[in-house]
C-alpha cells in the first residue's frame, strides 16, 4: 500500500511538471490555432540557461531561474515574430506552419547541442531532504515544484478570468476574426501569447530538470508528447483542460509504473493519446470548432 | 580500381536510396497531404527486418542479440522488410488518420517514432538494442564472386534499378484516379468527401505506399552498409528528407530527385569531411542539422512550390479519347 502512495506522490509532482508544460503549450494553441512542435525546445532552454547562470555564473538559483523564465519569453516572442507570423500573414495551409515549427524544434535543439554539448547537466541545489506528509513522502524540491504550479495555475486562471488580457486572449481563441473587429489588438495580445508560453515553458523546463535531477539537451523532446497526451486528453487549446489532463496523465503514468515499471511510463502516456484519439477525440472538456 | 570511382559509386547509391525516400514521402506528404513525421521509423522498420533476416542465427554467447537470423536470401529479407513497414505503417495510420485534423496526424505519427525508437532501442533481444544490427551479408557477393569495390559497383546497378522502378510506379499513381483523388483530397478534405471519395481510405492507401518506399530505402541501406543503429535514424533524419522534398518540390517526383541530390547528397558530402571546429567533433553536424532547417524554412517562405514545382492541372488537357467529345469540348471551350 505505501509504495502505492508513495508514487502518487510522484504523480502529483510529475502532474504539476505537466500542468506548467501543457497550460503553456495549451494557451499558444487556443490563441495561434496551431500546435507548436518546437516547445520542447524552450524547456530544455529553460533547463540549460538556468544551469549557465548558476554553475558557471555562480548567481544563486532562485536568481537564476527567475532571470531565465522571462529569457524563455523573449526567445519565444522573437521566434514568433521572426520565424512564423510571416507565415501566419500569408495564410494558407495550416499544414506549413506545422512543418516549419517542426524544423524549428530541429535549429533550436541543434543550436543548444553546440553551445552546450551533449553532456549531462545537473544543477548545484539538490533535492533537500526528505519530508513525510501523512502517507506521502516528498524531498523539499518536489514540494517547491507542487506549491509553484499551483501558484501558477491561480495565477493563470486570474489572468484569463480578471484582466483586459486574458479576456482578450479567450476572445481570440473563441473567434480571432470577431476579436479583431471588436478592437482587440490580437498583435499584441498574439505576442503576450507567445511571452506567456514560453516563461510557461521555461518554468515547466527547470521544474523538470530539478525533478528528475542529471538532464540533457534533448530533456525537453523526451518529455514533448507526454505534454501532447495532456494537452488532447483535456481538450485542445483548452486552458483548464490542460490542467485537468495534466494531473490525469502525470498521476496515472507514476502509479502505473508501478505495475509495469518505470520504463514504460511515457508509453502508458502514448496509450492514453491513443484512446483519447479514437473514443473522444475532442478531449475532457471540449473546445467548439476545434477538434 | 580506382578508390575516387568507389567513392563516387557510393554517393550515387545514397542518391538512388534517398530518392526512394523522396518518393515515399512525396506520395504521403506531396500526394495526400499527410504530415509523416516519423517517416525514418519506417525506414528502420524495414531495414531491421531485411537484416535480421538477412542474418544468420545469432551465435549464444556473442552477446549480440537479434530476432530471426534466417540467413535468407536478398528478394525473400527485401519482402520482409517490405510487408513490415507496410504492416506498422498501417498500425500508425489506423490510429492517425481516424482524425481529420492535421495537427493530430502529427502528433501521433510523432508520438510513435518516439515511442518505437524507444522500444527497439532498450529491447536489446529485439535488434541488439542501442548497438544496432553489424555484420549484415551482402547480398549477391557469393554467388557474383564480388569483392568489396566491385560489390558497390554492382550496388549501384540493384539499387538503380529499384529505384527507377519505384520511380515509374510513383509517376504512374500520381496520373491514376487514384493518385487525382489522392491530390483532391490534399486540397481540400472536405470537398473530396462530399464527392464521394472516402478520404480516410485514400490517405490509408498513401500512408502504406509511402511506409512500404521507407522501408524498401531501409532495406537498401542495411543491405548496402551492412549496419543499422538507432543512432542512424533519429528524428533529425526524417527532418533531412522533409527538406529534400520541400526544398526539391513536393507533388514532383522529379523535385524529390533534385532535391535528393542537393540537400542528401551534394550538402551533407560536401560537409562531412570538413575538419572539427575547436575539438567538438558534434559541432559540424550540429550546424548542418541547422543550415538544413534554416533552409528548409526559408525555402517554404520564398518559394513554398519547392525548386522544380509540381505542375499546375490543366482540365482541358485531359485527353478525351472519342473524336465526338472532343470536338464537344472544343464548341464549348472556344464557343465555334
Amino acid at each position: 500500500m505505501s509504495i502505492l502512495w508513495l508514487s502518487l506522490g510522484f504523480g502529483l509532482v510529475t502532474a504539476s511538471i505537466l500542468a506548467l508544460s501543457s497550460v503553456g503549450l495549451s494557451l499558444q494553441f487556443g490563441v495561434t490555432n496551431y500546435i507548436n512542435f518546437a516547445y520542447g525546445a524552450f524547456l530544455s532552454l529553460g533547463m540549460l540557461l538556468t544551469w549557465t547562470l548558476t554553475r558557471p555564473l555562480h548567481l544563486p538559483f532562485w536568481l537564476g531561474a527567475a532571470l531565465t523564465i522571462p529569457i524563455c519569453g523573449l526567445v519565444a516572442v522573437v521566434v514568433d515574430r521572426v520565424v512564423l507570423e510571416p507565415f501566419v500573414r500569408r495564410g494558407g495551409n495550416l499544414l506549413y506552419l506545422l512543418i516549419v515549427t517542426f524544423g524549428l524544434s530541429l535549429i533550436l535543439d541543434n543550436i543548444m547541442q553546440a553551445a552546450w554539448g551533449v553532456g549531462f547537466f545537473r544543477f548545484a541545489v539538490g533535492q533537500g531532504a526528505d519530508l513525510h506528509l501523512g502517507p506521502f513522502q516528498f524531498t523539499v524540491a518536489q514540494l517547491v515544484i507542487i506549491g509553484v504550479a499551483a501558484a501558477v495555475m491561480v495565477g493563470v486562471h486570474l489572468l484569463l478570468t480578471r484582466t483586459r488580457l486574458g479576456k482578450a486572449m479567450r476572445a481570440m481563441s473563441d473567434n480571432p476574426a470577431l476579436a479583431r473587429v471588436s478592437g482587440i489588438d490580437t498583435k499584441r495580445v498574439t505576442m503576450s501569447t507567445w511571452f506567456l508560453s514560453g516563461c510557461l515553458a521555461g518554468a515547466a523546463g527547470i521544474a523538470l530538470a530539478l525533478n528528475i535531477v542529471s538532464f540533457q539537451t534533448t530533456s525537453g523532446d523526451d518529455l514533448l508528447f507526454v505534454v501532447f497526451a495532456a494537452v488532447i486528453l483535456g481538450g485542445i487549446g483548452q486552458t483548464y483542460g490542460a490542467m485537468l489532463g495534466a494531473l490525469v496523465i502525470g498521476v496515472v503514468t507514476e502509479v502505473s509504473a508501478v505495475y509495469v515499471g518505470s520504463a514504460y511510463k511515457s508509453d502508458v502516456a502514448f496509450l492514453i493519446l491513443v484512446v483519447v484519439l479514437l473514443v473522444r477525440p475532442q478531449g475532457l472538456i471540449p473546445a467548439l470548432g476545434k477538434a | 580500381m580506382s578508390p575516387i570511382l568507389v567513392y563516387l559509386a557510393t554517393l550515387v547509391v545514397y542518391f538512388f536510396i534517398y530518392n526512394i525516400f523522396g518518393f515515399g514521402l512525396n506520395i504521403q506528404f506531396g500526394y495526400a497531404g499527410i504530415l509523416d513525421f516519423a517517416f525514418i521509423t519506417f525506414m528502420a522498420v524495414g531495414g531491421y527486418l531485411y537484416g535480421a533476416a538477412a542474418l544468420p542465427h545469432e551465435t549464444p554467447g556473442s552477446q549480440i542479440y537479434y530476432v530471426l537470423g534466417l540467413s535468407w536470401s536478398f528478394p525473400l529479407a527485401l519482402l520482409l522488410g517490405i510487408l513490415g513497414a507496410g504492416a506498422v505503417g498501417a498500425l500508425v495510420g489506423l490510429i492517425a488518420l481516424k482524425r481529420l485534423r492535421s495537427d493530430y496526424l502529427a502528433i501521433v505519427t510523432l508520438a510513435s517514432g518516439t515511442l518505437i525508437y524507444g522500444v527497439i532501442g532498450n529491447f536489446t533481444r529485439l535488434f541488439d538494442g542501442w548497438e544496432g544490427l553489424m555484420g549484415v551479408p551482402q547480398p549477391f557477393t557469393g554467388a557474383l564472386n564480388l569483392n568489396a569495390n566491385t560489390f558497390v559497383l554492382f550496388f549501384v546497378l540493384v539499387s538503380g534499378v529499384i529505384m527507377a522502378i519505384l520511380w515509374f510506379f510513383a509517376n504512374r499513381l500520381y496520373r491514376s484516379p487514384l493518385g487525382r483523388a489522392m491530390r483532391a483530397v490534399r486540397e481540400d478534405i472536405d470537398v473530396a468527401e462530399a464527392y464521394g471519395k472516402n478520404a480516410f481510405k485514400l490517405r490509408m492507401t498513401a500512408m502504406v505506399i509511402g511506409c512500404i518506399y521507407a522501408g524498401i530505402g531501409g532495406a537498401l541501406t542495411i543491405a548496402f552498409i551492412t549496419a543499422l543503429a538507432p543512432a542512424g535514424w533519429s528524428t533529425g533524419e526524417t527532418f533531412v528528407i522533409w527538406a529534400l522534398l520541400l526544398i526539391g518540390g513536393r507533388g514532383n517526383n522529379l523535385g524529390a530527385v533534385v532535391g535528393s541530390f542537393l540537400v542528401a547528397v551534394l550538402f551533407t558530402e560536401a560537409t562531412r569531411y570538413l575538419p572539427a571546429i575547436g575539438g567538438n567533433p558534434n559541432l559540424i553536424p550540429d550546424l548542418r542539422n541547422i543550415v538544413i532547417g534554416v533552409l528548409l524554412i526559408v525555402t517554404l517562405r520564398f518559394r513554398p512550390q519547392g525548386l522544380v514545382p509540381e505542375p499546375k492541372t490543366n482540365f482541358f488537357a485531359v485527353p478525351l479519347t472519342s473524336r465526338v467529345l472532343r470536338r464537344v469540348r472544343h464548341e464549348e471551350v472556344v464557343g465555334a
